[in-house]
This record gives C-alpha cells, sequence and structure tokens, in this order.
C-alpha cells in the first residue's frame, strides 16, 4: 500500500453557509511534488490552512504522516515547513536574524541557518536589514524559513505570486531540487498550470471548492494530447474497416477521429483505407494544449 | 522558552526601548522640579514619592501597557505573522503565555527604571533619612501587578483586532478619564485603567488622601486579581479559537 504523507478525506469549510472548500480528498505520495491548481477563490489558500492546523475544517478529516492532524499537531508540525500566502518577516532584522527568530522557536542547530541561506542563495545579503530584499528575496527568505528545521514535506502557498520571470525561474529550480537532494514532498499552489508544468509529478486541481482532477501530471497531459482527424469519403464504413484492423475512431459529424496521434498507428490506418478504395482528403491533427484543458476543467461548471 | 528567546530577538533593534526611558525620564524630571521646601521634614519622602511617581501612575503607566501589548503583536499582525507564527510547532496557549510574559517584563523594567528615577529623585533633594524602601518597592510592585489585568485585556484587544492602532487608541481613550474615575472609590477599582493608579499611589500619608486612593491595597489587588484572571482567560480562550 502507499505510504501517504498528506492525505484528506471529505475535507470541507464552510464559511457562513457557502462551501469554500468542499469534499476534497487530497492524496500526497512521498518524494512526490504536487501541484496544487486552481483559479483565484478556488480554495487552496483554506484547504492549506487546514493542513496547517491554522483553522479547523467544518467537516472531514486529515492524516499527515500517517496520523490526523488534530491529535498529533505539534509532531506533525515539526515535520513541515511552509509558506502561506505572502512571506512574513521581521523587516528591522537581517536575514539572519529572521531565521534566528524561527530557530530558537523550532531548536534547529545554529549551522542550519547559514545552510539554507545558502540553499536559497541568500548568503551575501544575510546581514542586511530584510525591509531592503526585493520581492523574490523576501520569498526566498520565507523559502529559507521553511526549510529551516529540516522538514519531511514542504508547503508552498502560490511561492511565485508577484515575482517575475526570473524569479520564478529559481524558485522552480529550487523546488525541483527539494525532492531530489533532501527526499522531501513538496505540495506547491498555484493558478497557473504553466508554472506547475515543469517541476509537479502530480496535479490535483480545485475548482470552486472541489477537486475535480488529481492524477499524475502525464496522465493530464495524455487527456491533453491531440487526435488526429481524417475527412474521407465515407466516414461510417471506415470506422468500421478500421475498427477490424483494430485502430480505435469515432465520428465527428463529417469527419473520422482517431484517438491515436501515434505516426504508425495514423499511417497504417491511412494506407488501409486506401487499400480498400476509400478516398482520403485530409488528414489533421487536431491539439488542445495543456493551458487549454486546464482553462476548460476550472471553466466547467461555471456561469 | 524558544518562543520567548524569540520574542526578545524581535525586540532587541526596536524603538521600544526608547518608550521604555519616557516614563521614568518624566518621573525623574518630575522628582527634580518638586519644591518641597514648604513640607514638614518628616512628610517629605512621600510627597517626594507620590510627585515622582504620579504622572507615570495615572497617565503613562496604562498607555504604555497598551503600547507593548499591541507593540508584541505588531510583528504578527503586519504580513501574516500569525499564519507562520502558528504554522511552526508551537502551541497557541505557549504562544499566548509568551507574548504575555513579554509584556509583563517589559513593564517590570519601566517599574525598575521609574524606582531608579525616585532614588536619584531622593538623592538630589537631599531628602533626610533617605529612601524609605517599604513603601516604595511596595509602590513598584504593586503598581506592576496592577497593570497586569490591563495588559491581559490589552493583548486580547490586540490579537482579536488584527491592528496595531485601533487598541492603542481605545486604550488612550479610556487612560485619559482615569483623573476623574480615581476620584471614585466605588467606581475606581473597577476600572483597569485606574487599578495601576489606585495601586501604585495607595500607599496612605502622601498627598493622595482622597477618592480611590483612600481605599486599603488589599482591596485593590483583590479586585486585581479578579480582572485579571477573567481578562487572561478570555484572551486565551480567543487565542485558542482564532481562525487565522
Ligand atoms: N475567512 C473567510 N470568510 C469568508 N470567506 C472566506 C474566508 N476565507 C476564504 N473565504 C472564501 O473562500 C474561497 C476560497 O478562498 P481561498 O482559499 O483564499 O482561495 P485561493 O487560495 O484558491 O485563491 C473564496 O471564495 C473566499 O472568498
Ligand atoms: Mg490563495
Amino acid at each position: 500500500m502507499k505510504e501517504w504523507v498528506i492525505e484528506t478525506s471529505a475535507l470541507s469549510k464552510r464559511y457562513k453557509g457557502r462551501y469554500a472548500v468542499s469534499n476534497l480528498n487530497l492524496k500526497i505520495g512521498k518524494g512526490e511534488i504536487y501541484g496544487f491548481l486552481g483559479p483565484n477563490g478556488a480554495g487552496k489558500t483554506t484547504t492549506i490552512r487546514m493542513l496547517l492546523g491554522l483553522i479547523k475544517p467544518s467537516s472531514g478529516a486529515i492524516q499527515l504522516f500517517g496520523q490526523p492532524l488534530h491529535k498529533h499537531k505539534l509532531s506533525i508540525l515539526r515535520k513541515v515547513g511552509s509558506l502561506v500566502e505572502y512571506p512574513s518577516y521581521y523587516g528591522h532584522l537581517s536575514a539572519t536574524d529572521n531565521l534566528e527568530a524561527i530557530r530558537r522557536i523550532i531548536d534547529a542547530p545554529k549551522e542550519r541557518i547559514g545552510e539554507v541561506l545558502r540553499i536559497v542563495g541568500l548568503s551575501k545579503e544575510a546581514k542586511r536589514p530584510v525591509k531592503g530584499f526585493s520581492l523574490g528575496m523576501k520569498q526566498r527568505l520565507g523559502i529559507a524559513g521553511a526549510l529551516l528545521g529540516n522538514p519531511e514535506l514542504l508547503i508552498l502557498d502560490e511561492p511565485t505570486n508577484g515575482l517575475d520571470p526570473a524569479g520564478i525561474l529559481e524558485i522552480r529550480e529550487l523546488i525541483k531540487s527539494m525532492p531530489r537532494e533532501f527526499g522531501i514532498t513538496v505540495l506547491i499552489s498555484s493558478h497557473l498550470l504553466s508554472e506547475v508544468e515543469l517541476m509537479a509529478n502530480k496535479v490535483g486541481i480545485i475548482r470552486q471548492g472541489e477537486l475535480v482532477f488529481q492524477d499524475t501530471l502525464e496522465s493530464l497531459q495524455q487527456q491533453a494530447r491531440g487526435s488526429i482527424s481524417l475527412r474521407v469519403s465515407e466516414a461510417e464504413r471506415a470506422m468500421v474497416l478500421l475498427d477490424g484492423i483494430g485502430v480505435d475512431s469515432s465520428l465527428a459529424g463529417e469527419l473520422l477521429q482517431l484517438d491515436s496521434t501515434d505516426d504508425a498507428v495514423v499511417s497504417k490506418a491511412v494506407k488501409e483505407l486506401v487499400m480498400a478504395g476509400h478516398a482520403v482528403y485530409r488528414a489533421e491533427e487536431r491539439r488542445k494544449s495543456l493551458e487549454e484543458l486546464f482553462l476548460r476543467i476550472v471553466g466547467e461548471g461555471q456561469g | 522558552m524558544g518562543l520567548l528567546a524569540s520574542e526578545r530577538l524581535k525586540l532587541v533593534r526596536s524603538p521600544i526601548w526608547l518608550l521604555v526611558l519616557v516614563s521614568p525620564i518624566l518621573a525623574l524630571t518630575a522628582g527634580f522640579l518638586s519644591s518641597l521646601d514648604d513640607v514638614a521634614p518628616e512628610a517629605r519622602y512621600l510627597i517626594l514619592q507620590s510627585s515622582v511617581f504620579t504622572v507615570h501612575a495615572i497617565l503613562l503607566l496604562p498607555i504604555l501597557t497598551g503600547i507593548f501589548a499591541s507593540f508584541v503583536c505588531r510583528f504578527e499582525h503586519s504580513g501574516g505573522g500569525w499564519k507562520s507564527m502558528l504554522s511552526l510547532p508551537v502551541s497557541r496557549t505557549g504562544l499566548y503565555a509568551a507574548k504575555f510574559i513579554t509584556v509583563a517584563l517589559l513593564l517590570a523594567v519601566t517599574q525598575l527604571l521609574t524606582l531608579v528615577s525616585l532614588i536619584i529623585s531622593v538623592k538630589f533633594q537631599g531628602i533626610e533619612g533617605g529612601m524609605d524602601w517599604g513603601a516604595a518597592i511596595s509602590a513598584t510592585v504593586s503598581g506592576w501587578v496592577a497593570c497586569l489585568p490591563l495588559a491581559a485585556l490589552q493583548l486580547w484587544a490586540s490579537i482579536g483586532w488584527s491592528s496595531f492602532a485601533a487598541p492603542l487608541a481605545i486604550n488612550v481613550a479610556f487612560t485619559l478619564p482615569n483623573m476623574l474615575v480615581v476620584n471614585s472609590e466605588r467606581f475606581s477599582p473597577f476600572y483597569p485603567w485606574a487599578q495601576p493608579s489606585l495601586a501604585m499611589l495607595s500607599s496612605g500619608g502622601g498627598s493622595m488622601d482622597f477618592g480611590g486612593f483612600t481605599l486599603p491595597l488589599v482591596n485593590i489587588l483583590g479586585t486585581v486579581l479578579v480582572s485579571f484572571v477573567v481578562f487572561l482567560c478570555g484572551g486565551l480562550m480567543h487565542m485558542r479559537r482564532k481562525e487565522i
């Protein structure tokens, strides 16, 4: 059986009769980078606040590391590093002192401060007061703080919000290295698929508080892959013929749609059709981008 | 303990220390400026003590209590600090206790420095027989104790309000009527903003022989204890339920 680092069952949060999160069944395995996607207001932050015990669920259960969160909150949080919405910092203190304020609470070794500053690339700025930092630097400092306690699970809520492309790239590289170099499981939320698809291996999509997709990134890419449409003289007979040689297809009006875009399958289908006397007028690929698919998934059921 | 050490670090390079100095310096000024020539020599010490302590106890101490309570929450209010604090493995009760103890310690430092101002004033005025340590220490300590309910109340407001300024404004607005409130011996002991002054100035024999100041210190401290428990529990319960 798979070992889930995060598992929620029927997790819901209601605000004044309206569900901000409803019936969520998240499953996040060890070592995964889980991209938690959804448009603004979908319920990502609300979910993450529940995962960290900052707010109480209206109903449902949360298990982290196989243990119920409400029973073992402190021992669980010891293994979690997080950054929710935007990094908080003490502007009058240096980066080192900001981390020291956290270190004194979680009782990490002193050397760890230098280590995490190096990991996020802030060693040179360690002594400067944080109020002079750029947003990207503050964000990296926030991640450094999350890493301070050597967490097994890192929860980052929209960590690239408000960053420029270079900053986004930096954070992405940083996050990608986490499971590889430190064996950390990562949950990262975002409202942009493009941001997550380059680092996540698992994706959960939340829309209006409900989880509408949860699977590997490949499976999402599979769904996004296009199809081949053929315009032939007699579509219905052609479909029967293709069925006979084991090529799945469907009718879309006048067009015959092949489910596979595999070169060998397409060439075989065309060859068989031509040999059986069908005229093939046109063969074209219909491609949905991942982004289109995402937009369609999150757009469904709206307005 | 880690929590307290962390709170201390946040305060180290902050302007709070200037505020701690304000009241003792004013107290010292009052001590230097008081004119004791018309006073019988045996009454001089107590008169001097009450003139050093009066403005501090009636006005500045309650206001400082509110400022300290707001100040220790300031970092958490700005930029989602509560969230990052409570995402760490800390209990809410522990964090609340750390905040409260920090406020209490800041007040203790203020009281101690005000006592130093009194000592210097006594030297400066050349009071015969020097310090009356019993009266001085009793006033300083009871003044501190009587601040604690207000500290708990203000901390409750600061945690609940998610704002630095609002609880402060309320605090000042409730402190200013102190001058009137202390005249009422029935009402003043229950007024958290007046409690510090009643406790600190009630030592008898000084110039404060009216209204709430004539009440026995024990009565005042009894009321203080009850209100302290009420406000502390209220704030703690709020903290434990708060949605972050
Ligand atoms: N404290 C609150 N009271 C009422 N509604 C809230 C509260 N917090 C969040 N919501 C609502 O819950 C929904 C989800 O919000 P949020 O989790 O912040 O979304 P996301 O992080 O995905 O952008 C939004 O419609 C928001 O208005
Ligand atoms: Mg959000």
